[in-house]
């Protein structure tokens, strides 16, 4: 009887652990940039795997993470565009045809390449830390592909005792508010937006 | 009885004392107005060490208080009004570079906005230099208490550096070090006598800022 009760805890224990998600809704706010705006009116092709980015991930010993930050990221996004270009127009596919060209300058596609997390117990450091690799594809109004660059923005925060999901979620507010800060102040020196504009003030 | 035990416990909880030594560098006079603010900021990198929020909180938190209180904008408004300029990697690494930021558009109307007149950058940590001994507690059905005592050393070492925005130089320098030896003794009842070097360091530091900036004068080397 006693081996019973051992075994049926044990299972009971493997079965909690492994069936255990931590699920982490990414949520704060972002200011808006004080930069120079780009005299352009922009077109911005905004995915849906963009808008409804999700990271899941499994960690041997630590249980299942899941992180939507989509909708926050999102939500930044528009804003810092606003702030980056004079005129901006959200494009709802690509390839653009004539008429939906009319007035823009270029078309532009933020993509996010890559997330990833660590906690605590996996790097042994007092924060958990968050990275987003975004890519930046810019078109020309003939939907030809000028170039693109990547932007890597981090973010980390403070462990606390019971605030996993807050700190995790924290940290990749964080790293959205980097990269969106490193885009922002880099945008007009990317050589490929460089030439862009001198084809575009032309 | 339960009265003098409780008496007992608190009066050695505060035991615990911690050692401070605080240092001051001028470069420059300094004054600031009633209007004028001081913003606090925490220098961060991407390493394992890192200012803790919850010290700049303090500094700011004894700055805010006392008899000569001074104003103080958080750390997050400022950096959310002057986004993108300063954030972790973003941000300028000495007063030189502040002329270059305010050449940017927006960026000196929105300071001048802010009425700060100086910006403290925070950086250090505290860490434990050591620890031993043992302690544990144990609870059976015959009752149950604490044995042994346990060790741990803390040094908390900050440094302060004060850049006058409105001059665009930096005024000086001020560094608090501190350390301290907690213990927890298990003698039934668990005793613990906590030393606090970073709360020691953060209210040393606060009071010299606030003397610093308050305008003492330079004083001039006695030939």
């Amino acid at each position: 009887m006693t081996k019973y009760c051992s075994f049926s805890l044990v299972v009971v224990c493997v079965f909690l652990l492994g069936g255990c998600t931590t699920s982490v809704t990414v949520e704060g706010t972002i200011p808006t940039p004080v930069v120079e705006k780009i005299p352009v009116n922009i077109g911005i092709y905004y995915s849906d795997d963009f808008k409804k980015f999700q990271h899941e991930e499994s960690i041997r010993q630590h249980g299942n993470w899941k992180v939507d930050m989509g909708g926050q990221n999102l939500l930044f996004f528009r804003n810092l565009m606003t702030a980056v270009f004079v005129d901006v127009t959200e494009v709802d596919a690509l390839p653009l045809t004539g008429e939906d060209l009319t007035e823009l300058d270029g078309i532009l596609v933020p993509e996010i390449v890559k997330y990833g997390f660590l906690t605590p117990n996996v790097s042994g450091l007092k924060f958990y830390s968050a990275s987003i690799h975004y890519r930046m594809t810019l078109y020309n109004t003939q939907s030809e592909k000028l170039g693109e660059w990547t932007i890597v923005g981090y973010g980390k925060s403070e462990r606390t005792l019971f605030g996993t999901t807050e700190s995790l979620g924290e940290a990749t507010v964080l790293a959205i508010r980097d990269g969106g800060a490193r885009i922002a102040m880099e945008m007009d020196s990317q050589p490929v937006v460089q030439s862009w504009l001198e084809n575009v003030t032309e | 009885m339960i009265k003098h035990a409780t008496s007992l416990l608190i009066s050695l909880a505060l035991v615990g004392c911690a050692s401070t030594r605080v240092e001051e560098r001028r470069e420059a006079t300094t004054g600031i107005g009633d209007q004028e603010a001081i913003v606090l900021l925490g220098r961060a990198s991407y390493s394992d060490r890192e200012t803790e929020t919850s010290f700049t909180d303090c500094v700011a938190s004894a700055l805010a208080k006392g008899e000569r209180p001074l104003r103080l904008v958080t750390q997050k408004d400022f950096k959310d009004q002057l986004y993108p300029w300063f954030e972790p990697r973003t941000a300028p690494t000495s007063s030189k570079d502040l002329a270059k930021l305010f050449a940017q558009p927006g960026v000196q109307k929105r300071i001048i906005e802010t009425q700060v007149r100086y910006l403290a950058w925070i950086s250090g940590d505290t860490i434990t230099t050591d620890s031993g001994g043992s302690f544990s507690c144990t609870l059976s059905s015959f009752g149950g208490g604490c044995f042994g005592v346990s060790y741990w050393e803390e040094d908390a070492s900050y440094e302060a550096s004060i850049w006058d925005v409105e001059n665009m130089t930096t005024s000086g320098k001020i560094s608090a070090d501190a350390n301290g030896t907690s213990y927890l003794a298990g003698v039934i009842l668990p005793i613990p006598i906590i030393a606090r070097p970073g709360n020691a360091a953060c209210k040393a530091l606060a009071n010299q800022l606030r003397e610093f900036l308050q305008g003492a004068p330079i004083v001039a080397d006695e030939v």
